[in-house]
């Protein structure tokens, strides 16, 4: 067993895209789940309104790849206020069920053959981020870094750029929860009818703050986007926005750093619950006497099982996260 | 703290064990097999026929079926017969986009194409990773063809409303739970799904027909609802966890269920084997097979009991009652905490037949629960959310008009309406049609 190229491949996963991509959802989700309390299940969409506005310039408009977050932003407001309008007046649990609904036409929509020409159907969208490439300092065929955080240049673009990002957003959701209106925010999720009560339009705070998560995820999507080269349908399934949720209580709801701390976090369990299964596996499937315990095929089931399982002893136990503060956990002040 | 800690494993230790026990089935995937190449390219057409023997899908290949490919914009490329393999060999000039369609009219008699949007697929120039592609057309027996408008709506309308019923029974469970304890339970289609993967135990693995297997499904359906509760949820509310907490552990229940099932059965759709060779009876204009017909007549006798169940009987009262207004209720003495545990085993129980009915209906996989549950909570905010009538008929309807839908717009994206209802009711009357109006912000 090759205990040290897992070693490796863990601690990589600390700071490789993967984790910077659910650290900038997460920053997003935790807008709106962890400070307003809205029930946000439909994550993936508005990273898909990222992913999906980059792809269509070369796909749909044929222009530059930049116009592509002009573009996501728009979709992503079209998108918060289908959702928002109907929901946000009512009990925090519609928002949940309208968001994974629309989350999931979303992705029906962009992988059906009806609409193969605007988003490429199944196969996605692939040929737009060479604007982006040409951007590239580093070399694409060179390694950089040290052991284990070596990184090829064509990677190193993203991650450099990707972090830059984390920080930014990072900052800008600490500077706006010290804001006046961070306060109304944390206000709404404690207590909606008192903040009312001072006169403020809790309804459109909730929409700036479904919106400012929305395009914050928006980012995240863009970043996946661009590592990859492609967009893939799949990449915004439901289950994707649960994962990012996971990582985010994981670190701690309501703190900027514990969406970071979480995604990584998250990450590097992750990889090591895949490595050490795949190690197990790779030659044959593992039985202990004539009961197969577990294949290759198999891997990937058990590791999101972990996922879930983790969330649900997470919620129960240490609703804070492992950083978090209790104190900001009131997340049933409907 | 401690005590609730250790049952909490004891239970997810059980589930597992219940699960593990229970399917005993590993899914295997095969790979695709990559035809040989020569230099031109070319297009293989092939035309399959599918026929459902002991459980698994037989492919036979289907001759003398016309095939032509053409460009994007129409220009005539080539065009062949299939042979005695079923296969058509089409040469093309290059590597391109094309369009290869087959006649429908040139199949044998008595097959049509399972998809009848499908007799033209399109292949882009990306999919060539040889230089042959292979193009493949599924046929089965039966299927109607060249039906007219009105047929093709009473066709939909008599799907619709089976799809509605396996909605409805699924939902009665979700809402009264809703109602009863407020909880939203995404982990809900996962109860569809057991009852779905059990009935493939017993009756694929076991070989036990449906007729005696299923009401066993449904009583173990009823106990896994009765675990929920008891080893996760009461627990929860007795820890003083609130509802939203509940709710986002629903949803790592349902991510954890969701992977044990795919752990088991694997990622492939499958077929119960009970009453899966099946012919066509034709009633007027619509073709349906027995099968279909008595699950639909079952369904409804089960609607119909579950709904005089909770209108006329003394529980059926108290749940109704509890779900009503849960103080009140215990004010007038209800065993709040009994009507709880009966509605999740009820809940589970129905849930449990709607997994038997939709795989009997259609396969079974590992996420045919959870590709519901969007289209069971559309349905229970129609009806009203917490209200069991308020369930039957939202789901009813659901289903049907998801069905009909299909009418307008393309089959894949048929759930998308679905959608918009969802939004409407919650724009225009958001405590549904059954539910009480409450002031909600």
């Amino acid at each position: 067993m090759d205990w040290n190229q897992i070693f490796q491949n863990t601690v990589r996963a600390a700071v490789g895209v993967d984790a910077i991509y659910f650290a900038i959802a997460a920053i997003g989700l935790n807008v709106q789940f962890g400070y307003t309390g809205l029930v946000n299940f439909g994550q993936a969409a508005f990273m898909a309104c990222g992913s999906y506005g980059l792809g269509m310039t070369a796909q749909y408009f044929g222009i530059g790849l930049w116009w592509g977050i002009p573009l996501g932003i728009v979709c992503v407001i079209i998108l918060a206020l289908i959702v928002g309008i109907p929901t946000l007046r009512l009990r925090a649990d519609y928002l949940a069920i309208v968001t994974i609904a629309t989350a999931e036409i979303v992705r029906l929509f962009v992988r059906s053959v009806k609409f193969n020409k605007v988003f490429g159907g199944t196969e996605g969208i692939s040929n737009f981020s060479r604007e982006y490439r040409d951007l590239n300092p580093f070399e694409p065929g060179r390694t950089y870094g040290v052991v284990p955080f070596r990184f090829s240049g064509y990677t190193l673009i993203t991650i450099v750029v990707g972090w830059v990002l984390v920080a930014i957003f990072a900052a800008l959701v600490w500077q706006l929860m010290r804001s006046p209106w961070g306060r109304v925010i944390k206000g709404i999720r404690e207590d909606e009818d008192a903040v009312r009560s001072l006169g403020k339009n809790v309804y459109a705070y909730k929409m700036q703050s479904l919106i400012i998560g929305g395009i914050i995820g928006m980012f995240a999507g863009m970043v996946l986007a661009l590592d990859r080269g492609s967009v893939q349908p799949d990449n915004y399934s439901r289950d994707v926005t649960f994962y990012v949720l996971t990582a985010l209580v994981l670190g701690g709801l309501a703190k900027v750093s514990g969406s970071i701390v979480g995604s990584m976090l998250f990450w590097v369990l992750f990889v090591l619950s895949d490595n050490i299964l795949r190690e197990i596996t790779r030659n044959g499937p593992l039985r202990i006497g004539d009961f197969t315990v577990i294949q290759s095929t198999q891997v990937g089931a058990v590791n999101y099982m972990f996922v879930g399982l983790g969330l649900m002893l997470l919620m129960t136990y240490r609703p804070q996260g492992l950083f978090g503060n209790r104190k900001e956990m009131a997340l049933d002040g409907r | 703290m401690l005590g609730d800690s250790r049952s909490v494993k004891t239970l997810i230790l059980r589930v597992c064990l219940l699960i593990v026990s229970g399917v005993g089935l590993f899914g295997g995937f095969t790979a695709s097999v990559v035809s040989a190449s020569s230099d031109d390219y070319s297009i293989i057409a092939s035309v399959q026929n599918q026929t459902l023997v002991d459980g698994s899908t037989s492919r036979t290949p289907v001759a003398g079926v016309a095939v032509t490919v053409t460009k994007a914009d129409g220009s005539k490329i080539g065009d062949g017969v299939t042979d005695e393999s079923g296969l058509c060999t089409i040469v093309v000039p290059s590597r391109d986009d094309y369009l290869i369609s087959i006649d429908p009219s040139s199949l044998p008699e008595g097959l049509a194409l399972i998809d009848a949007d499908k007799s033209t697929v399109s292949i882009s120039k990306d999919l060539f990773t040889t230089n042959t592609k292979r193009v493949t057309f599924f046929t089965g027996e039966g299927a109607s063809s060249g039906a007219s408008e009105t047929e093709r709506i009473l066709q939909r309308l008599s799907d619709g409303i089976r799809l509605g019923i396996i909605i409805a029974m699924c939902s009665v469970g979700l809402s009264l739970v809703f109602g009863t304890t407020g909880l939203t339970n995404f982990a809900h289609g996962e109860m569809v799904t057991f009852g779905g993967l059990m009935a493939f135990f017993f009756n694929v693995i076991l070989e036990i027909p449906i007729l005696i297997s299923g009401p066993v499904v449904i009583v173990l359906g009823g106990l896994f609802g009765l675990l929920f509760n008891w080893g996760i949820f009461a627990r929860l509310t007795k820890r003083g966890i609130g509802l939203i907490s509940q709710l986002v552990v629903t949803v790592g229940l349902s991510i954890m269920l969701r992977n044990i099932y795919l752990f088991q059965f694997g990622g492939r759709t499958k077929q119960l084997s009970s009453y899966s060779k099946q012919v066509n009876i034709e009633i007027g204009p619509i073709g349906i097979t027995p099968r279909d017909l008595t699950t639909a007549i079952l369904g409804v006798i089960i609607l119909v009991s579950v709904a005089l169940f909770l209108q006329r009987s003394r529980l059926g009262k108290a749940i109704r009652a509890v779900s009503d207004n849960v103080q009140l209720a215990s004010a007038t003495g209800i065993d709040t905490r009994k009507v709880i545990k009966i509605v999740w085993f009820a809940g589970g129980a129905l849930a449990a037949t709607g997994g038997i009915f939709r795989g009997l209906d259609e396969q079974v996989s590992f996420s045919m629960g959870s590709d519901l549950l969007f289209l069971m909570f559309a349905g229970i905010t129609l009806g009203g959310l917490g209200s069991a009538f308020g369930a039957l008929i939202g789901g009813f309807f659901i289903g049907i008009f998801v069905e009909m839908s299909s009418l307008f717009v393309p089959s894949e994206l048929k759930v998308a309406p679905a959608l918009f209802i969802l939004i409407v009711v919650l724009i225009v009357r958001p405590q549904g049609i059954l539910g009480k109006s409450q002031r909600v912000g």
